[in-house]
């Protein structure tokens, strides 16, 4: 972008007021976080009364103390890691051949494969064919079941397939020359060359992974394999809706509030910790994602 | 691999043409060019097959399972054995005010956040395009970025504290203004607001890099000729920014009305009570707890089919109209 | 014996034909350049002998071994692309050790084979680089490093220098026939460049529209093209052709052009009344009068000095007419010419109708 100072006075005024503005924006996305941050830090008197705007009232980390005795807390914090981590690799091992071939012109039935692909993203039986088909095959309340039922999906596959499309084929032609097989070829050809692709779709399984909450609550009935969502999710759920709980909460150094802070900052942690590396990712991914047929 | 391999991937016919000269040959011969084929491509259907067995398996036999919504489904006698009953589970979702109100609530909350959320992003983008500072405009995006990463179980739970009636910070401030706490979340005039509210704050700024990239792949020759010829930043905005990028912001519109079925109802399952109901049901929530909680399978899958199917002429219709629009297909 | 036989080589792609029946031989060692306009099937037919593209009908042989249904790492080609398919995740090293890594040579001889390569195209310094990190010349070094480390029985290049300025295109194709002199490996090389043809090739293949039109040495193209399309595409600038009709009178046959009257060499036809065209290369047109020559009054248009020669446009009649002249240092001798003479031994006939000459010169 140009200097500044070759900007005419209206100009200058409008890009401050645009600052100003999107300033305002940003803050308005932050505070939410930042309120949550501080009533978890707070008292739990204090977030009762609703004194917490900026910043902790009353600081105590007695709220933490509690999140963080409870063994189920620890327990769905390490189920969702091993949903997002083999979930993440599932997905890789599955798609990354599978969109490999799909973009192969000498594969036979190239576009019925490819239609049957795309199709499920304009057609889906919906959710009770999907979870009937899910307790037919005996897969509720696995660990497996909740890995594999949602290894693939056809956006990130066409996103893959498109971008191992464009890459020029003399690279494949070369490799092929030097003697390379299809999983040479691809293996050590494509699977390089797709960096910026497959982190993007690496990113996608990751969050969905590590937000996924709907199927998890749908498909486990087993307490010690729920992820942290639904884990969260039950938690608020009970916190509010026990009233003996509130009642009891008066003289407590915590409350249904400061508690539900408290889990929401360490189910934030890690996504934050995993964002800055995810960043760098989002342009080229979203645009990776102008799919067509 | 002894054989012709790979008839190359530039010949992007060779595949057709195989198939076509085999068609005109006798069967024998077709025979003998498929064991061939397989013979020196089997590697590449060794890769397809996990991801196509995956695709039957969790998509298509669902499909197959959806026949359901013309039977009477009884768990013993499972999916096939149960008896045909026709249409009578649409009749009687069509005769059903619940669900009906689950219609018009799906549509509703679509159209509004259509209305309300669609600008939104496209808004940010110019302005963040307006930024010079660099460090300052990258600060802002990684920030409005974030909370697309964030879960909807968080989002509801944030949203539960700050709405909450006693500590919540949004009755907080209103009592800076002498108002009385509201307790937001079960009054059906509040949920709507909120909940679109909610989905402006998490997607508003993420779905604003779209836009962003339309905005960077305008000719910067035009910028410069415009500076040349004395336009000011905010003509250059409305007369090449903006006309430039709306083929985009038309695409967009299109995929947005497209998904017009497809409302967050992660979040409303989280959000809503009983008492709101009458404006936060929507179609999906309506067949979970048909479905899932109250055990009606086949009266809930005959829901999700209707909204399948209405999702799927929707979309269709707004890929055939954007093929229009744009030449390129969306998908 | 020939290293490489093309016997009536066809490529179809569903309907359309796009090479129609190459016969082809190239003896061993030697250096063959396909040459012809874009879409003219040279690609296709290199593809086809690198085994890139099914040959839908015909027999390649290498080395007397029919190659037909011989997959590609098998036929023992090595290939160098236009766009180089330098990997760019891989350095320099890696990206020539490629080929010998996925046919587990030990690691050993690949890091003699490395070393030596690099050697030999002065690579040496920049083994531990990325392409990203090369200049063009460098990559396309690369790229033949990739090829040669194999030793192959051929070596099949696609265009390799044309994504290369000028300048380094002519030091690069300079390097490419020194390699050829020093390793002797069997070369088929593809280009639309006709320079690059003339400079490289032991012989050149002409190709225009899926066919071979001729087939000749460098000079032998240059100074008898077989048909007004060679004649065209050989030459920089290309032969002026003119069309005329055949005249035979006292002092033998001749063309009139323009009101002027040509003479034709001895070696044409009597065959009065016949539509030709006659064909007249810019260099052999002479501004003095000399035996057996005719004169030809032109339009001087514009004059292009290019250092000791120049290009004179000029018009006889209506018809374009380029003539290469030497300078002797200055251009002002030329500027007011108004009148040039044609040598009739330089002078080629051919059919109007079929384009095909009908004064072939002796073989050169």
């Amino acid at each position: 972008m140009q200097n500044m100072n070759l900007y005419s006075r209206g100009d200058r005024l409008f890009v401050r007021v645009n600052m100003v503005l999107i300033g305002l924006f940003t803050l308005s996305t932050l505070y939410p976080f930042i309120y949550i941050a501080a009533v978890s830090f707070s008292s739990g008197f204090a977030a009762r009364a609703g004194l917490v705007v900026l910043s902790p009232v009353e600081v105590t980390l007695a709220a933490y103390g509690r999140v963080l005795s409870e063994p189920q807390f620890w327990n769905s914090y390490g189920n969702t890691f091993i949903y997002t981590i083999g979930g993440t690799l599932t997905s890789l091992v599955i798609i990354i051949p599978g969109a490999y071939a799909l973009s192969r012109p000498q594969l036979l039935g190239r576009r019925f494969w490819n239609l049957m692909v795309a199709f499920t993203m304009w057609f889906h039986a919906g959710m009770i064919p999907f979870w009937l088909n899910i307790r037919d095959l005996g897969l509720l309340d696995s660990y497996f079941g909740i890995i594999i039922a949602f290894a693939c999906n056809a956006f990130n596959i066409i996103l893959l397939r498109n971008f191992f499309e464009s890459i020029p084929s003399s690279f494949e032609e070369a490799a092929r020359m030097d003697g390379a097989n299809e999983f040479q070829v691809l293996w050590k050809v494509f699977v390089p060359l797709s960096k910026p692709a497959i982190a993007t779709i690496t990113l996608f399984c990751v969050v969905s992974r590590w937000n996924g909450f709907f199927w998890a609550m749908v498909l486990l009935n087993d307490e010690g394999k729920i992820p942290l969502q639904v884990y969260l999710r039950q938690t608020i759920a009970t916190l509010s809706d026990d009233e003996e709980f509130s009642s009891t909460l008066i003289d407590a150094p915590y409350s249904v509030e400061t508690v539900t802070a408290a889990i929401i900052v360490c189910s934030i942690i890690p996504v934050l910790c995993f964002y800055p590396f995810a960043q760098k990712y989002f342009n080229k991914g979203i645009l990776l994602g102008g799919v067509k047929e | 691999m002894t054989d012709l391999p790979a008839s190359s991937a530039g010949s992007a016919n060779s595949a057709g043409e195989q198939a076509d000269g085999a068609s005109a040959r006798p069967m024998q011969e077709r025979l003998v060019w498929l064991a061939d084929h397989f013979k020196r491509e089997w590697q590449i259907y060794v890769m397809l097959a996990p991801m196509i067995i995956w695709f039957l398996l969790f998509l298509y036999k669902p499909m197959y399972g959806l026949q359901i919504a013309f039977k009477d489904y009884s768990i013993f006698r499972g999916i096939v054995e149960s008896p045909w009953v026709g249409l009578e589970h649409f009749e009687t979702l069509f005769n059903n005010s619940q669900f009906l109100r689950a219609v018009k609530n799906t549509v509703i909350i679509s159209a509004l956040s259509l209305i309300f959320g669609f600008p939104v992003p496209i808004f940010l983008a110019l302005m963040f395009n307006e930024i010079l500072h660099a460090l300052y405009r990258r600060t802002c995006q990684t920030i409005v970025y974030l909370p697309h990463f964030i879960s909807t179980v968080i989002i509801a739970g944030i949203v539960i504290t700050a709405f909450s009636p006693s500590a919540g910070i949004v009755n907080t401030i209103i009592g800076w203004i002498g108002i009385e706490p509201v307790y937001f979340l079960i009054k059906p005039e509040w949920f709507r607001p909120i909940f679109i509210g909610s989905g402006i704050w998490q997607e508003a700024g993420f779905s604003s890099i779209i836009f962003l990239a339309a905005i960077a792949g305008v000719n910067p020759s035009l910028y410069e000729s415009a500076v040349v010829d004395g336009a000011s930043r905010w003509q250059m905005m409305w007369k090449i920014t903006i006309p430039s990028i709306m083929p985009t912001i038309i695409i967009m519109l299109i995929i947005r009305i497209g998904n017009l079925m497809e409302v967050g109802f992660e979040l409303i399952i989280l959000l809503y009570q009983p008492a709101t109901y009458q404006t936060a049901d929507v179609i999906n929530t309506f067949i979970y707890r048909q479905g899932l909680q109250s055990g009606q399978y086949d009266l809930a899958a005959a829901a999700g089919l209707f909204n399948a199917v209405v999702a799927f002429v929707l979309v269709m219709a707004a890929n055939s109209v954007s093929k229009r629009v744009s030449r390129t297909s969306l998908w | 014996m020939s290293a490489v036989v093309l016997k009536d080589m066809y490529k179809r792609f569903g309907a359309v034909q796009v090479v129609h029946g190459i016969n082809l031989e190239v003896a061993a060692h030697e250096f063959v350049v396909l040459v012809g306009p874009s879409g003219c099937g040279k690609s296709t037919t290199l593809r086809m002998i690198a085994g890139l593209e099914e040959i839908s009908e015909g027999i390649l042989t290498i080395d007397g071994q029919t190659m037909n249904r011989i997959a590609p790492k098998d036929r023992d080609c090595a290939m160098v692309f236009q766009n180089y398919a330098l990997y760019p995740h891989l350095n320099v090293a890696e990206n020539i050790a490629f080929g010998l890594r996925i046919r587990r040579v030990k690691k050993d001889v690949i890091a003699r084979s490395i070393t030596e390569v690099a050697a030999i195209l002065g690579l040496t310094e920049y083994l531990e680089r990325r392409p990203a990190d090369l200049s063009g010349g460098q990559r396309q070094r690369v790229a033949m490093g990739r090829a040669i480390v194999r030793h192959p029985k051929v070596f099949l290049f696609d265009e390799p220098l044309s994504n290369l300025d000028a300048k380094l295109r002519a030091q690069m194709r300079a390097e490419i026939r020194r390699l050829h002199n020093r390793l002797g490996v069997t070369s088929i090389y593809v280009t639309h460049d006709q320079i690059e043809a003339m400079t490289l090739a032991d012989r050149i293949v002409v190709m225009n529209d899926g066919r071979i039109e001729q087939i000749g040495t460098p000079m032998d193209l240059f100074m008898n093209p077989v048909s007004t399309f060679v004649a065209g595409f050989i030459g920089s600038p290309p032969m002026n052709q003119f069309r005329g009709t055949l005249a035979n009178d006292a002092e033998g046959a001749s063309v009139t052009i323009g009101g002027g009257r040509i003479s034709l060499p001895d070696t044409v036809p009597r065959d009065p009344g016949r539509d030709v065209i006659i064909g007249i290369r810019p260099e052999y047109v002479s501004l003095a009068a000399g035996e057996d020559t005719s004169p030809v009054s032109i339009k001087l248009d514009l004059v292009e000095p290019l250092g000791s020669e120049a290009l004179l446009h000029a018009a006889i009649g209506e018809d374009p007419f380029i003539i290469k002249a030497e300078t002797l240092g200055g251009v002002c001798h030329l500027s007011g010419l108004t009148e040039v003479h044609v040598p009739a031994e330089m002078v080629k006939v051919f059919d109007a109708e079929t384009g095909r000459v009908l004064n072939q010169g002796p073989k050169r």
